[in-house]
């Protein structure tokens, strides 16, 4: 009988791996096939030479097309009725594309997100931090037209060590590289700080709470935590993102990051405006 | 029993249990039992009987879980956020949360016999004198019972719980049981209320919403989250069965980050050891160096002391938290 069983789950999960491909491939000709209508269409009204059409796809939009985008993407975030001030990219899959995370980071910024957070459980973005910093920056050119060092400011968090990668004079937002790193190995850090201050005398046990913890895990007072994380991949999990730091985030799941679309990105801000935080009230 | 409804499954319920469990099945699940509220108004009833169905839906969603040979559940009963809500709501959940204890000590013949573990996490001096000492006493009653085990999460929220296991580090440092170097991840989570417990390998959270709130942030790093839009008095089986299916489908990248992070763990800890020993042979060696196994042998024995160091904290600890319960059932027993 156990063997019968067996056999059913095998058959199930043999079910469920290609409806989940099968959407997947779904999702990705449709994108395919809207792109490709779309960018015929922009041909066809706004630029009246013809285009080889074959190349469809890499059309490069007039620069005043990408101020055009810049500001729709500037008056698509002030149109939602709440906007993250800190939005999490966490990447769960194998191999991750630094284009695409480029976009999305640049996307995240162009809508008026005032820090963003990139995040693998791997720590390759961290190891690869200035290939992730030189995508982000021939994105932001591509996609909105700036001049590389204006609008982005960059911090790497680095253990212990005060060392900040500064790129900018004026900043309008701050990318945070994370990976597991700073997450429970911070708070192990923090623990072990206070607790040699114990051993030296200069703080009692008693002292200990959460606001002083908070404020030893807060690299400075006005980063906010999280408010939003978008998790990339198929796996249904943190993977250890920044434990002490998510406690009121919202959770919002897409299934790649692999060729994204700003329209992804923004349905799933528009889902996260409706979110309704009560607070434990 | 009240807080586990008696019943076995049906026919069909049976056969898709005893499918799932051909493959991989969580050990620990842990609830949000969220939407009481909601499920109230929705059937327009007051909000205390949105709470009273909640609590129904866990006893029977307790007999699911031992019909699907799931042995530990974890539920966020009360945050210590709640205690904002209105003090009608507050005491109206702490009379519940009375009676349903008091319920419990009554039926202990039941409990023994299905060997159900209670746990209450949380900080409980935040609650009412009455509801401690009901709560100690069916702590107490419960503790060396082993075959299942429910932890309820009162006046509870996973910062404090960090945050009070940081703190006990500390008196262990200020009762000179371990050193400040002493303190570690695996440490760490010794000293987490829930430390009795394995991590939960599902996390569930009914009515839609997509966040932790503030719950077992540390134990579920690594593990499967499932929301799901029902709310929680209309739980059914089947969107138990549909949570698990979850797990089953992300059991095998999620065992492959957990055991890098643990490989991950072990490297931290053994490199902290070496940084220990080559202190102390500074400080105290003769200036001559020692060879390769001088000090391998001085690190063997470094790391075995500090885990006699550690083990001699954890049962002080644990005496601690013993003590203070059964300080409690002494109260009550006098009063």
């Amino acid at each position: 009988m156990a063997i019968v069983y067996e056999f059913v789950w095998q058959v199930l999960h043999v079910l469920l791996h290609i409806h989940r491909t099968l959407i997947t491939w779904f999702r990705l000709r449709l994108r395919n096939w809207n792109g490709q209508l779309w960018s015929r269409a922009l041909t066809a009204l706004i630029v009246p030479i013809a285009l080889s059409f074959p190349n469809q796809k890499n059309i490069v939009p007039a620069p005043g097309k990408r101020v055009g985008r810049r500001y729709r993407w500037g008056a698509d975030g002030k149109s939602l009725e709440k906007l993250p001030d800190h939005i999490g990219l966490l990447i769960a899959e194998e191999e991750p594309r630094y284009t695409d995370i480029a976009n999305l980071v640049v996307w995240c910024m162009a809508v008026g997100i005032s820090y963003v957070s990139v995040y693998d459980n791997y720590g390759v973005f961290r190891r690869n931090n200035s290939r992730l910093m030189d995508e982000i920056l021939k994105q932001q050119q591509e996609l909105l037209d700036l001049e590389g060092s204006k609008q982005l400011s960059v911090e790497f968090l680095n253990n212990g060590t005060d060392k900040q990668d500064q790129q900018v004079l004026s900043c309008q937002s701050v990318l945070k590289v994370l990976s597991p790193e700073d997450g429970k190995l911070r708070i192990v850090q923090a623990a072990q700080q206070l607790c040699r201050a114990v051993e030296q005398r200069e703080k009692t046990s008693k002292d200990i709470n959460v606001t002083m913890l908070d404020s030893l895990l807060r690299e400075s007072k006005s980063t906010p935590d999280p408010d939003l994380v978008l998790k990339f991949g198929p796996v249904e999990s943190t993977l250890g993102f920044l434990p002490w730091h998510i406690r009121l985030t919202e959770f919002i799941s897409l299934p790649s990051h692999v060729d994204v679309s700003y329209e992804d990105l923004f349905s799933a801000l528009q889902r996260y405006a409706s979110c309704e935080q009560r607070l434990g009230k | 029993m009240s807080w586990i409804r008696e019943g076995e499954l049906n026919f069909i319920e049976k056969l898709s249990a005893n499918i799932l469990k051909a493959g991989p099945m969580p050990k620990h699940v842990a609830f949000i039992m969220d939407g009481n509220r909601r499920y109230a108004r929705k059937r327009q009833v007051e909000r205390q009987e949105g709470h009273t169905q909640g609590f129904d839906k866990l006893a029977e969603t307790l007999r699911w879980c031992l019909n699907l040979s799931i042995h530990e559940v974890t539920v966020y009963a009360f945050s210590i956020e709640n205690f904002k809500r209105s003090k009608d709501e507050v005491d109206g959940l702490m009379e519940l949360a009375k009676q349903k204890f008091i319920r419990l000590l009554e039926e202990q013949e039941n409990l023994e016999k299905h060997g159900v573990c209670i746990r209450v996490l949380g900080d409980l001096t935040l609650l009412p004198l009455d509801l401690q000492q009901h709560i100690a006493r069916a702590v107490v009653a419960t503790r060396t019972h082993n075959k299942c085990f429910l932890n309820v999460c009162f006046a509870y929220t996973s910062r404090h719980e960090i945050a009070n296991a940081v703190r006990e580090m500390a008196w262990g440092v200020e009762q000179g049981l371990i050193k400040s170097s002493d303190v570690s991840e695996a440490l760490l989570g010794h000293c987490l209320y829930s430390s009795n417990s394995p991590n939960p390998d599902l996390l569930i959270r009914t009515s839609g919403e997509v966040r932790l709130s503030d719950f077992l942030l540390w134990q579920t790093s690594h593990s499967c989250l499932v929301f799901q839009s029902v709310l929680w008095p209309e739980y059914s089986f089947w969107n138990l069965c549909d949570a698990i299916l979850q797990y089953q489908l992300n059991h095998r990248p999620l065992q492959k980050a957990r055991d890098q992070h643990r490989e991950g763990q072990a490297l931290q800890q053994h490199e902290a050891d070496r940084a220990c020993v080559a202190d102390l042979l500074q400080h105290h060696g003769n200036g001559k160096p020692l060879d390769a196994q001088r000090r391998q042998e001085a690190l063997l024995n470094y790391t075995a002391s500090r885990e006699e160091r550690v083990q001699d904290f954890l049962g002080a600890l644990q005496h601690k938290r013993d003590s203070f319960l059964t300080d409690l059932t002494s109260q009550a027993a006098l009063a």
